[in-house]
């Protein structure tokens, strides 16, 4: 019993990275049609930003790091994406990749290639024990925070005005903009809503692994990417679902598999995936609607 | 047949051209819709009729020609603009959000009213003014009958308090019985003082309903005229099956 309760904590500590990650891109997938592959860049970006603010007040340098990934991401959007609005899925998909590659290329020639050490929160790696369960505090936090997070996102989509309006945008954008929605500002406020997730991401994240390099966010959305797949890309909950489901995957593989394989653990996920997606090729939790564009 | 457009009406369209590529939807039409009235636009599959209502609305682009509402230009305007300026659009297929509930796309028709609590006053009322939407509120919409949609559809419209509705074949897809509901309906919201610009290929049903119709056919209005002037008219079925009026020559 305590060791099943001990892989829950481990499978839901590290799914709610990827769960959380995995909304991020869902959300800009919604509105969009855009699979996001420069989301991992907000992550990074987040990382540099506390580097760069680790002289101030720790509330400061989180404050400052999450309006870098907002802006960051609102920059891309009106950049990058609106020219772009309406255009194919593979075009916004390329579009995403030249955009992630350039800013990886940018923070590689301007800090450096090479990897950083950052010591940010530093306590958070100390182990606790709760109810005989031992856990690292950032486990709690990790999950904590995904549940908050969670909540918050699932409050905001089904009971505030915006969240309605992203939700019609996501199903029929077309029919939305008749009914007056605004496209520019619903766009706006997903990629707005994905900063905020990316810099969440990006303080659990820094806090566990402590280095930070250009490329630091890649596997982080890969994988959040095939949550969003097994989940059913253009569904929220499936994304969220996603995400838990790989971490599982994840935290059982690490157990079950002999020693000498575990360090191919994620080709075994991505072997169970391709498994998932040949049974069910619309994701187990399919978006409604995935046609009319901007 | 290009009507002369006087800046009086609420709607007017002058030479209006969509083309989508080397396709040509509309050749030049123009029509009129004053306030409060009931204008239909009839014409076989592929007239144009779709274009026109989506052109208006500012969801496909026009090429050339004149739309004015109210006395303004509105081509080129985005949809979400025109929306706001009082023009409201129930497009083919009425597009509800199925995954939404009836009270959520009902509360998007609100999304234009500046007084929004003048507008959940509304919803309240259309919810007891459709009472079959009033006892669904909190269904998904998709799960409504065809008709039940196309009532939510027409009624998330109005609540934009609209000067001119546009309906794109509201009766397509709907049984008989149905189709007398869904015209009943229009009947009521015109004696509220909306306009109508409507729609159809099943055209006895509009002729009857409108004050005055157009005949579009292969992007061209071919004929136009009031209720009286246009019911068992022979150059009406010439026009609509698309027979030169000078001609003469049968229908084929």
């Amino acid at each position: 019993m305590n060791a099943f309760a001990q892989y829950a904590v481990d499978t839901v500590s590290v799914g709610g990275l990827y769960a959380l990650t995995a909304l991020g891109i869902g959300l800009i997938f919604g509105v969009m049609r855009l699979i996001n592959f420069a989301h991992g860049e907000l992550i990074t970006a987040v990382g540099y930003g506390l580097l760069l603010l680790s002289g101030a007040a720790l509330p400061v340098a989180m404050a400052g790091s999450l309006a870098i990934a907002v802006l960051l991401a609102l920059a891309m959007e009106r950049v990058a994406f609106r020219p772009l609005r309406g255009a194919d899925p593979e075009t916004l998909l390329i579009a995403s990749f030249a955009v992630s590659f350039f800013l990886q290329k940018t923070l590689a020639l301007t800090v450096g290639a090479r990897a950083k050490g950052i010591d940010f929160l530093p306590r958070l790696g100390e182990p606790i024990t709760i109810l005989g369960l031992r856990l690292q505090t950032l486990q709690l936090v990790t999950i904590l925070t995904s549940a908050v997070l969670l909540a918050a996102l699932s409050w905001f989509l089904a009971r505030t005005r915006w969240g309605l309006e992203m939700r019609a945008a996501a199903e029929n954008f077309q029919m939305a903009r008749l009914l007056g929605v605004r496209a520019n500002r619903v766009i706006a406020v997903a990629f707005a809503l994905s900063g905020v997730l990316a810099a969440a991401v990006a303080f659990l994240f820094v806090a566990q692994s402590g280095t930070l390099t250009p490329r630091m966010s890649l596997e982080l959305v890969v994988i959040a990417f095939v949550g969003t797949a097994i989940g059913g890309l253009g569904s929220l909950v499936g994304a969220a679902v996603g995400g838990f489901l790989v971490g599982a995957a994840s935290v059982i593989l690490q157990t079950v598999l002999p020693p000498d394989l575990r360090a191919f653990r994620e080709a075994f996920a991505f072997a169970l995936v391709i498994l998932v997606l040949l049974v069910r090729p619309q994701g187990l939790f399919p978006a409604r609607g995935l046609k009319e564009r901007v | 047949m290009a009507a002369s457009v006087s800046d009086a009406s609420l709607l007017a369209v002058a030479d209006l051209e969509v083309r989508y590529g080397p396709v040509a939807a509309l050749r030049g039409v123009s029509l009129e819709v004053g306030a409060g009235e009931m204008v239909a636009v009839v014409g076989p599959n592929g007239a144009g009729k779709s274009s026109l209502m989506l052109a208006i609305a500012g969801a496909v682009p026009a090429q050339a020609g004149r739309i004015a509402f109210r006395g303004a230009s509105i081509r080129g305007a985005s949809l979400e603009d025109i929306v706001r300026r009082g023009i409201a659009l129930v497009p083919e297929g009425r597009h509800i959000f199925g995954s939404l509930t009836v009270e959520e796309n009902l509360r998007l028709g609100i999304t234009v009213r500046a007084d929004r609590r003048a507008g959940e006053a509304d919803l309240e009322a259309a919810l007891r003014t459709f009472p079959i939407l009033g006892e669904r509120r909190r269904q998904p919409a998709g799960r409504l009958s065809g008709g039940e949609q196309q009532q939510l559809a027409i009624a998330r419209a109005l609540l934009g308090r609209p000067a001119l509705l546009l309906l794109d074949e509201p009766s397509l897809g709907l049984a008989p019985a149905i189709i007398d509901q869904v015209y009943g309906l229009l009947g009521t919201i015109r004696a509220q003082g909306v306009a109508i610009l409507v729609v159809e290929q099943n055209a006895a049903r509009a002729l009857a309903a409108a004050d005055r119709t157009y005949v579009l056919n292969a992007g061209l209005v071919r004929l136009a005229g009031t209720r009286a002037e246009l019911i068992g008219n022979p150059a009406f079925d010439a026009a609509y099956f698309g027979v030169a009026m000078s001609g003469g020559a049968a229908a084929p």
